[in-house]
């Protein structure tokens, strides 16, 4: 298929206008440092606790960071992303605070104007250093309580502010609601795809994103395709279809909450047993390694990703596809949060083999997979652009090295970041979805 | 109460009282921090396998990561077989833990004790070194992590030379390594020393996290 879509170029002009002009948050520097405080005492429990006190401080966590790898820059290891937060915890909160306290400086709001660039436009969140960490430290867990932080100190990133105020408050994002998902919808089914949008029951919720709608709606037709295929009894809601959830990647708990609400309400509305995500890697994370935790209880659905969905389908013959490889190779890039994060990482492998392509692996592949280096809402950031493209060069010669004739990823936003980093790299091999991928070899 | 006196007597006692009572408060101090329950379905797994496997599986770093972190895997593990055997396998040492733990076991003769401690020093060294100079390490250290490599050099040093009986009278010389000893102990559950009581937690919850998740920690 090949459905109209915005051109990367347009969606980061689209990205960069959204916040002009947008004013900051305006607090005093007392309040801010009090409110970022508060949320590292909110959110430093027991397993935090003993990361924090068993860190060795040997700094083996920078060779496993991209941005250390392609900066040298000691200041991205990623031990010291977390260091506001080792601060707060000996002179506040550790059981021997009363010893560390005269020795442990406090946090000024120098240090939080300083760690909004470390752990926002430096840090992806995806957890490669948790992979190396010789204590099992989950490094970044303590990162993104750091972001929580900054996000209370009202620091998160212009653009991140721009589109998680455009979700809380307007259930958009880049513009994108019930409205446009209609207009696509129906493009789609003049193309002679069903889409069974706005049923009252169903036994499957299809989830899509405003990057998939405006950029790669290939791709939603591609997820449809495969639905009707495997006989699947769905539907997709124009009132609960944002699976991207701004709250988690801001730091932004009330916005989180919010997002993972709509949908979990919907689906139980719908007495929908399965919630299919689409291909995007924190939204994955969050509904399915958070949403029962933060509703505060378990979901009545199952939640899978669209590699554990179309494999489990194979696997029960409800989908059949052609094995047509024609010698053609490709290279899985595994989304960070799909598969160290996730535990997704050999279904997708099982189904491109299914698919009679040859899969060839990078050098460093599933739980210690490099990142595309734009996730955790990084790709939205226009000041850090350089230094996704230093790291875009680390997935580029990984990619090189396998001789592949594509990059396949299960991720929006990883297929965005490796598209513009070839793009500004010249570097020609496509990058393309998953799913899409499924959908042409589906058999007749 | 001469120097040794002191050293073997109030100033032991003392140290080890401070030692238990501090790694007990910093341990149960930060395991008893609740954390919020994850109420998410897991994957099938057995998490007692995967928080052990962890402890495991930690002690070596993942292939990817082999070549970049070479140095600090073969001097780690260099450090702590050295320090085990030098501290665990000395006959003095023995007898010094069969007096408080009322049995012994058969100790390795003094010239391996010798080789091992002496190359402890030097790994130890070699570390310190590469913490002052290495531009990662050198940025994020502080002092805890002079102090804790310093407070286990000088015990090792101070046992080499009560050892070799070189500097002064051995009763000094066994009385200054003594004090060192007690030092470290003193320091153990204040700074990073701590780690070798972290670790097992550490690991363990670390396994079972990603263990819920399928993934292989």
């Amino acid at each position: 298929m090949n459905i109209e879509a915005m051109s990367l170029q347009d969606f980061r002009a689209k990205v960069q206008q959204q916040c002009e002009g947008v004013p900051g948050q305006e607090l005093s520097d007392e309040e801010r440092v009090r409110r970022a405080k508060k949320m590292f005492m909110k959110k430093l429990n027991g397993h935090r606790a003993v990361d924090l006190d068993s860190c060795l401080q040997c700094g083996m966590c920078a060779e496993a960071c991209h941005f250390y790898e392609a900066t040298q820059n000691e200041k991205y290891a990623p031990v010291y992303k977390y260091r506001p937060l080792r601060r707060f915890y000996r002179r506040e909160m550790s059981p021997m605070r009363w010893f560390y306290r005269p020795f442990t400086r406090d946090i000024t709001v120098e240090d939080l104007k300083e760690w909004r660039h470390l752990v926002y436009d430096a840090c992806t969140g995806c957890g490669r250093c948790d992979m190396i960490c010789p204590m099992g430290i989950k490094i970044s867990a303590a990162i993104r309580v750091v972001r929580h932080g900054l996000a209370a100190a009202g620091y998160v990133p212009d653009e991140m502010r721009v589109i998680r105020n455009e979700q809380r408050d307007q259930n958009t994002l880049f513009g994108v609601g019930a409205e446009q998902l209609k207009a696509l919808v129906a493009k789609i089914s003049a193309q002679g795809v069903d889409i069974p949008l706005d049923r009252e029951q169903a036994d499957v919720m299809l989830l899509t994103t405003a990057v998939e709608v405006l950029l790669f709606p290939d791709t939603l037709a591609a997820s449809a395709r495969i639905l009707n295929k495997a006989g699947v009894d769905w539907t997709i809601r124009s009132d609960a279809f944002e699976a991207a959830n701004v709250g988690i990647i801001t730091g932004d708990d009330p916005t989180m909450a919010l997002a993972i609400r709509r949908i979990v309400d919907k689906a139980k509305a719908c007495s929908i047993k399965t919630v299919l995500m689409p291909e995007s890697g924190h939204a994955y994370q969050t509904m399915r390694w958070e949403g029962a935790t933060e509703m505060g209880e378990a979901l009545p659905f199952e939640v899978l990703s669209m590699p554990e969905f179309i494999s489990a389908e194979i696997q029960a013959g409800r989908l059949n596809l052609e094995a047509r490889s024609n010698g053609a190779s490709v290279t899985y890039h595994d989304p960070c949060r799909l598969a160290r994060k996730g535990g997704v990482m050999q279904q997708p492998r099982d189904v491109l083999a299914a698919l009679g392509l040859e899969v060839r692996e990078t050098p460093t592949n599933q739980r210690e997979n490099y990142c595309c280096g734009g996730g955790c809402g990084e790709f939205v950031l226009c000041g850090a652009a350089d230094l996704r493209q230093k790291a875009f060069e680390i997935k580029k010669r990984e990619f090189d090295e396998t001789g592949a004739d594509k990059v396949v990823t299960g991720c929006a936003n990883c297929r965005i970041n490796l598209m513009i980093g070839a793009d500004n790299a010249g570097w020609e091999t496509p990058v393309t979805s998953f799913v899409e991928t499924v959908a042409d070899r589906l058999a007749n | 109460m001469t120097l040794l006196e002191f050293a073997s007597g109030p100033g032991l006692q003392w140290a080890l009282w401070i030692f238990v009572f501090g790694v007990v408060w910093r341990l149960i101090g930060a395991l008893f921090l609740l954390s919020r329950k994850d109420l998410t379905k897991p994957r099938e797994y057995n998490s007692v396998a995967a928080g052990v496997g962890a402890i495991i599986s930690r002690s070596a770093p993942a292939h990817a990561f082999e070549k970049s972190i070479r140095f600090q895997h073969v001097t780690g593990y260099a450090w702590h077989f050295a320090l085990f055997i030098s501290v665990l396998f000395f006959a003095p040492h023995i007898l010094f833990f069969e007096s408080v733990l009322g049995f012994s076991w058969p100790h390795l003769p003094n010239t391996i004790i010798l080789v091992t401690a002496a190359v402890a020093v030097a790994v130890l060294i070699a570390l310190l070194i590469r913490r002052a100079t290495h531009p990662v390490q050198r940025f994020i250290s502080n002092a805890d992590d002079y102090i804790s490599i310093f407070v286990v050099l000088i015990s090792l040093i101070t046992g080499i030379l009560a050892f070799a009986h070189v500097g002064a009278r051995y009763e000094t010389l066994l009385a200054i390594h003594l004090l060192s000893v007690e030092v470290m102990l003193i320091w153990f559950p204040f700074g990073k020393l701590m780690h070798a009581i972290m670790t097992m937690p550490a690991r363990y919850q670390a396994g079972t996290a990603f263990g819920r998740r399928g993934i292989k920690a």
